[in-house]
């Protein structure tokens, strides 16, 4: 009678296929994952006791760098939850401004997210080609900001620098390069027939397990969600903003939304520079006392701020909800159990792009 | 100097295998030595291989805080480097801790208090020409003329 053998298969804290540490725990019968889960604990900083009664001022930079991915949403969702407490208001040259530099991140989210999954299944050319496109964008990330990751653009009742014209001119005409290139990359991932091999049909996340398991971002939306916190957002709104969604619900589905999600944010940007209004780009104002729960659209999914503040502007207690706990409970859960390979576990882990720092903070 | 010697520490220069372990950091570090990856920067015409795997590694690549997860286990990590080694610690966390460094919080910075640590590039985050340039600089001190240790 042939015997099959029941591994345990430890992956992490240290892989070459992460990023970062975090250790998945795999029960295997012959090469098909019967369980999985996830050990997190390796980057807890405490970010959320730190913040406690420090004025905003301070808590500002310390909420930006819960994530040096995504650092600008998370300043964007931190000081439009202080406004909407003190009712600032943000002047619409301002308001356009700070789409432009959440578009520009979610961007380079973006490329670097499909560059860890092409490098994993080691397709490293095409991994070569989007950090080379994501270094274009970080370009215009610094030209409109000043910083390459951690840039402190958005504050309260503004942003912290103007675009002068010829800057505009310049995002403009790189806007048009990068979408050539992106269009070219897509296309080479979208027709790979090895790509496909590693991709399709791999990592299932059903809709129903999807919603079983609250996913959030370009995880859910590649399972046929239509969710995006974008929508409630006023400027958005006015922009007139449509969500992608795919229906395959598998890796290659996860890679593509984000393909997508980049060129719609290439759209995006140009219609905030084209209707850019001409005006101050700070509005003033107090930070007051109040309690509010705030969302915004993460590259990664719904991010929630719980904020209450005293009548300094001093942060008395806070709470912060990243998007990127529940893709990996979806991904431990649902994605993992039942591929076919261990190789493929690493791939389709990095699919749902976990970032750890976030997570545990 | 002999000729063997000036062979061996030609080829040695132009190979460097680099791991990285993050102990605790904002992310901003991880992904700007991902960035020296890039085409632009290309850390690979140095000679140097980003394997990310301890055992085949020359150069540490500390990045973050030191968190209470990481007690015990990074000095597993360094152990298991082969000599010759370096430590470089990116970014200002493993140096100071920067603003997590607050009351309140678990991290215990500065990294060197655990490892040795042979380098440092502040920076909150560092650019990635600095943390190519922080490698390069490291190699020639702590390769260059190296006989292994004799019992």
């Amino acid at each position: 009678m042939k015997r099959t053998v029941d591994v345990s298969i430890p992956l992490g804290p240290i892989h070459p296929c992460f990023k970062e540490p975090a250790r998945l725990k795999c029960e295997a019968k012959g090469e098909r994952i019967v369980s999985a889960e996830v050990e997190l604990g390796y980057m807890k900083k405490g970010i959320e006791r730190i913040m406690k009664g420090r004025p905003w001022q301070e808590v500002m930079f310390l909420a930006e760098r819960v994530c040096g991915i995504c650092s600008v949403i998370h300043n964007m969702v931190f000081i439009e939850a202080m406004e909407q407490i003190s009712s600032i208001s943000v002047p619409p040259r301002a308001a356009y401004l700070r789409v432009i530099a959440n578009e520009l991140d979610r961007m380079q989210s973006h490329l670097l997210a499909n560059f860890s999954y092409c490098y994993t299944i080691e397709h490293e050319t095409l991994g070569m080609y989007l950090l080379d496109l994501r270094e274009q964008v970080m370009d215009e990330l610094e030209r409109l900001t000043g910083a390459r990751v951690t840039c402190a653009y958005i504050i309260p009742g503004g942003v912290r620098c103007d675009i002068p014209c010829q800057n505009a001119e310049l995002l403009q005409a790189s806007l048009d390069r990068i979408e050539g290139d992106l269009r070219r990359y897509a296309g080479m991932f979208a027709d790979g027939p090895m790509i496909a091999l590693r991709s399709r049909g791999i990592g299932v996340l059903t809709q129903e397990a999807a919603q079983r398991a609250h996913a959030v971002g370009p995880t859910a939306r590649a399972s046929g969600i239509t969710a995006d916190g974008r929508l409630n957002h006023p400027t958005y709104r006015q922009l007139g903003f449509v969500p992608v969604s795919r229906a395959d619900c598998d890796n290659y589905a996860r890679i593509m939304v984000r393909f997508d999600e980049v060129a719609l944010s290439i759209r995006l940007i140009r219609k905030c520079l084209h209707a850019l209004p001409e005006g101050v780009i700070r509005g003033g104002g107090v930070c007051k006392a109040g309690e509010i729960r705030y969302s915004g659209e993460a590259p990664r999914g719904e991010l929630t701020y719980f904020i209450k503040s005293d009548e300094y502007g001093r942060i008395v207690d806070i709470q912060i909800q990243t998007p990127s706990i529940m893709n990996i409970e979806a991904c431990c859960h649902d994605m993992i159990i039942g591929v076919d390979s261990i190789a493929d576990v690493t791939s389709t882990f990095v699919s749902a792009d976990p970032c750890i720092a976030c997570t545990e903070r | 100097m002999t000729i063997l010697q000036g062979i061996k520490n030609k080829v040695r220069a132009r190979s460097i295998h680099v791991a990285y372990v993050d102990v605790g950091s904002c992310n901003g570090c991880d992904i700007e030595v991902l960035a020296c990856l890039a085409p632009r920067y290309d850390i690979e015409q140095y000679g140097i291989f980003v394997h990310n795997t301890p055992r085949e590694a020359d150069i540490l690549l500390v990045i973050g805080a030191y968190t209470p997860g990481w007690e015990e286990k990074l000095a597993m990590v360094w152990d298991k480097i082969p000599p010759p080694k370096a430590a470089v610690a990116i970014g200002n966390c493993p140096m100071s801790g920067c603003l997590f460094d607050r009351r309140g919080s678990f991290v215990d910075p500065p990294v060197k208090k655990h490892i040795p640590v042979a380098a440092e590039v502040p920076g909150c985050p560092p650019r990635p020409t600095e943390i190519l340039q922080a490698i390069l600089s490291v190699r020639d001190s702590v390769f260059a003329n190296w006989e292994g240790e004799h019992p």
